[in-house]
């Protein structure tokens, strides 16, 4: 009985806890009118985005094949690499958690380099296959750390607490994404934005958005991608906007790129970076929870040998849990778009820049719902366009 | 009794075959007679004195290249290189073997010119003229590129090297000089100048180089088709083993096999490894200040600082030994003895030497100075076994001795640095034979 008393108390907490990172800027009664994309596109930019898109679609679902397949074998047999460690359960742990990714990364190597190529074709990327393959390796040097990192603190609390690691576990997690986000614009090399007439209205965006003295920054990205792009990040004095050079390169006019800076400081105007790692800490509870469950039939997390299946069971989770974070990503998006069109009060130039999307990211202005579902963490170009539409109606129709 | 068969046994075997075939005795066989003694008036003098030879060989060299083109032919041809030639090769061999010993200070005697068999106390005794397969003949100089670029390290046989051009003008340097023969000559001549003999460490570095050297340019001459050996256990197995050093390695001299998929992302996996030494480093550096202080005073390191340095300086050899492929499993965290297949025997704390200890840092540069030759060696060897180990699933037995013999001066040097012991490293590529008891191991 009591037990149970716990359970919807906790879940009476989680309730109220999303429901308050669910709070949104976006009025309720509004309502998006259905637009047909054929008004807004041509015909070939239609044909160009779907078929780029069908063929990363078919690459998604085949990597996400590839991972769970290959996790799923090396949950199985992974055990075996035990004998190739010398070290103590922790350190043979870790080595296990290591060989599942490098695993993982040789297997889906195929695919993600096809992917390049794909991207390469219609120039959207411009990193070399040498590089790329490069980046690759120096990046799962980087996943290696973080993840010995994270199973140094799951093994040390099952060592001490047994299966009840989760539970100090979760919160230094939720700790770590909460430094990782404080950090992460430290570790981002970025360079001054030069245009003066921007930084002044980046001034008057701050002011309306109540977020003054945010640095805006240029992110060199063209020797990687051609694709336009920006983003808020980081948290109290580290947060910032950065901007990919690939956006400020002169195909899109100044009163755009207002539009996307007003965009990127509504995220930072709403704490978005707040409210993220809020939604990772009301996931890590259960996560970890589900993990250590799953450990038992293994010996539990203290345990080397049951690393490769707990790999296994953070990513399935981690894949039935994205539509989920997308819904809450999407949420998000939308209240920055309602944020960034209240700012500048200029749905024209909302509009053309999500029109200017499609040739530029050859992304689906109208998603199938799988696609939709599965891989949006934005709302689709056209309930972009939609929400500018139904902004410039409600602005009219107000005194 | 039913008889189930043992797949471990089986895959003991395969590799104790392995072993055996790489045993097989080189063809190229260095020979050290040499006593020791070095006469001050001819070291001091050394390099002027080997004028004459350096000129000899280089007009012998410029023949050599010609000589080696027309036997090259001869032998794809005929399948053996003609007697004539094959001499005419080994005399080559045989005179740049005593040379850079004479150079490097590895011998004392000054050297004759024409390179005759056993008229030098460091010699090496070459084979007669053998059939070759051809396609290996075709392709020698490419096949000898991976050893003469070791030889680089270690110490080449052969004539003057061409160094390159800089805006600055041209740079010549002798063949021998590899990085550890170099560095054996610099250092062998201040200590032959002060002692007027040669520390037989240094001598047998010296000499193991020499002779890797040798191998690799009779492989290139065709004077034999085996492949140079790094093994300094066969290369050096005419020499007087050196008494046991208090550092020295344990462990499973038979892991030799390598998991393809660990060798393949070494270099990533090592990572977590190697952040936890910087930072055990730090705390290494300051103990290490602290048991200096203490040592200087009472004479002996105290007890559990003592144990700790040990535990860094063996939790080091793990690591370096995991990341250049000196042994196949992921080593633990917490250098513990007797959990690795490379690993390090340490003395207790024992009284030391206050000179020695207030002056350590001072002492341990021409140390350090062998340390860099072996270290470039070690580099290369392990950049050798990567490929190797992913085709074969196994570290070839020279190439994982030679990486050894460096992981061990290396420790030897870190546990002199650290005041685990005041014992000098040991250059000598041949681990020391034990007298009597070994000495005792800390945290039994």
């Amino acid at each position: 009985m009591g037990r149970a008393l716990a359970l919807v108390a906790l879940a009476g907490g989680w309730a109220a806890a999303s429901w308050y990172l669910w709070q949104s800027r976006v009025p309720g009664s509004l309502h998006l009118p259905h637009l047909d994309e054929h008004h807004y596109f041509s015909a070939a930019q239609l044909h160009a985005s779907a078929s780029f898109s069908n063929v990363e679609l078919l690459f998604w679902v085949l990597g996400v094949v590839v991972q769970v397949v290959v996790l799923a074998l090396y949950a199985w047999r992974g055990h075996r690499f035990m004998r190739e460690s010398a070290a103590g359960p922790l350190g043979t742990g870790m080595l296990l958690g290591m060989l599942g990714f490098a695993i993982l990364w040789l297997a889906g190597l195929p695919v993600s380099v096809l992917d390049l190529w794909w991207q390469r074709r219609h120039d959207l990327v411009t990193l070399g296959y040498v590089d790329y393959l490069f980046q690759g390796w120096f990046a799962l040097g980087g996943e290696f750390v973080f993840l010995c990192f994270a199973l140094a603190i799951v093994m040390g609390f099952a060592r001490l607490l047994g299966e009840r690691w989760w539970m100090p576990a979760a919160p230094l997690f939720i700790g770590l994404a909460l430094l990782f986000a404080f950090v992460n614009p430290y570790l981002t090399p970025t360079h001054r934005l030069e245009d003066s007439q921007l930084r002044s209205s980046v001034q008057r965006l701050e002011k309306l958005e109540h977020v003054e003295h945010t640095p805006v920054v240029v992110q060199d990205m063209r020797d990687i991608t051609s694709m336009p792009n920006a983003e808020a990040m980081g948290l109290g004095p580290s947060r910032r906007v950065v901007l990919w050079d690939t956006l400020v390169d002169g195909r899109f006019s100044n009163r755009q790129l207002e539009v996307v800076l007003a965009h990127e400081l509504g995220h930072l105007s709403r704490n978005h970076i707040w409210k993220s790692v809020g939604w990772y800490a009301l996931f890590a509870f259960p996560g970890t929870y589900l993990i250590a469950r799953a450990a038992r039939r293994l010996g539990g997390m203290a345990e080397p040998k049951a690393v490769p299946l707990s790999l296994l069971v953070l990513v399935v989770l981690s894949l039935l849990a994205s539509p989920v974070e997308n819904v809450i990503s999407r949420h998000m998006e939308a209240e920055a778009d309602w944020m960034s069109l209240r700012t500048t009060h200029d749905p024209v130039a909302a509009k053309q820049l999500f029109r200017r999307f499609v040739p530029t990211t050859l992304g689906e202005p109208n998603p199938n719902t799988f696609e939709y579902v599965a891989l949006e963490t934005h709302p689709t170009i056209m309930q972009r366009i939609a929400m500018a539409e139904a902004y410039a109606t409600s602005a009219a129709q107000s005194p | 009794m039913e008889h189930r068969p043992d797949p471990a046994a089986a895959i003991r075997r395969i590799w104790h075959q392995c072993r055996m075939h790489e045993h097989r005795e080189h063809p190229v066989r260095l020979v050290v007679e040499d006593d020791l003694h070095r006469n001050r008036l001819t070291v001091f003098f050394r390099l002027i004195l080997a004028i004459p030879h350096f000129i000899w060989i280089t007009v012998w060299s410029i023949a050599v290249f010609f000589v080696a083109i027309v036997n090259w032919i001869a032998t794809l041809v005929t399948g053996t290189p003609p007697a004539g030639l094959h001499r005419f090769m080994c005399s080559y061999i045989r005179y740049s073997v005593h040379l850079n010993a004479y150079f490097h200070l590895i011998g004392n005697p000054y050297p004759g010119f024409v390179g005759e068999e056993g008229e030098y106390p460091v010699d090496v005794r070459l084979p007669g003229p053998e059939p070759q397969a051809r396609w290996q003949t075709f392709f020698r100089l490419f096949l000898a590129l991976p050893a003469l670029f070791l030889s680089s390290a270690l110490g080449s046989a052969g004539g003057p090297t061409y160094g390159g051009v800089s805006g600055r003008g041209s740079r010549y340097s002798f063949g021998g000089s590899g990085l550890l023969t170099a560095a054996v000559a610099v250092l062998g001549w201040f200590a032959s100048l002060a002692l007027g003999r040669m520390p037989k460490g240094l001598r047998d570095a010296g000499a193991y180089g020499i002779g890797y050297g040798a191998q690799g340019l009779a492989y290139l001459l065709l004077v034999t088709e085996r492949y140079p050996n790094t093994d300094p256990t066969e290369l050096l197995a005419d020499v007087e083993r050196p008494p046991q050093h208090s550092v020295y390695l344990i462990g499973d001299p038979d892991d030799l096999r390598r998991s393809r998929l660990t060798v393949f992302f070494r270099v990533l996996l090592v990572i977590p490894h190697l952040i936890w030494l910087s930072l055990w480093s730090i705390a290494a550096f300051v103990v290490g200040v602290i048991v200096w202080f203490a040592t200087l005073i009472t004479g002996t390191p105290p007890a559990s600082l003592h144990a700790f340095l040990s535990r860094f300086v063996r939790y080091s050899l793990h690591v370096n030994a995991f990341l250049y492929l000196a042994a196949n499993p992921f080593p633990g965290f917490a250098g513990e003895p007797g959990r690795y297949p490379l690993d390090l025997a340490l003395p207790a704390p024992q009284p030391q030497n206050r000179w020695v200890t207030a002056f350590r840092v001072v002492l341990a540069v021409p140390a350090w100075i062998v340390n860099v030759g072996l270290a470039l060696a070690l580099t290369i060897a392990a950049i050798y076994t990567w490929f190797i180990a992913l085709i074969r699933g196994v570290a070839p037995w020279g190439l994982r001795n030679l990486m050894a013999y460096a992981l061990r001066y290396g420790a030897q040097l870190n546990a002199y640095v650290y005041l685990v012991t005041d014992a000098y490293p040991h250059a000598s590529p041949l681990e020391g034979a034990a007298e009597a008891e070994p000495p005792v191991a800390e945290e039994q």
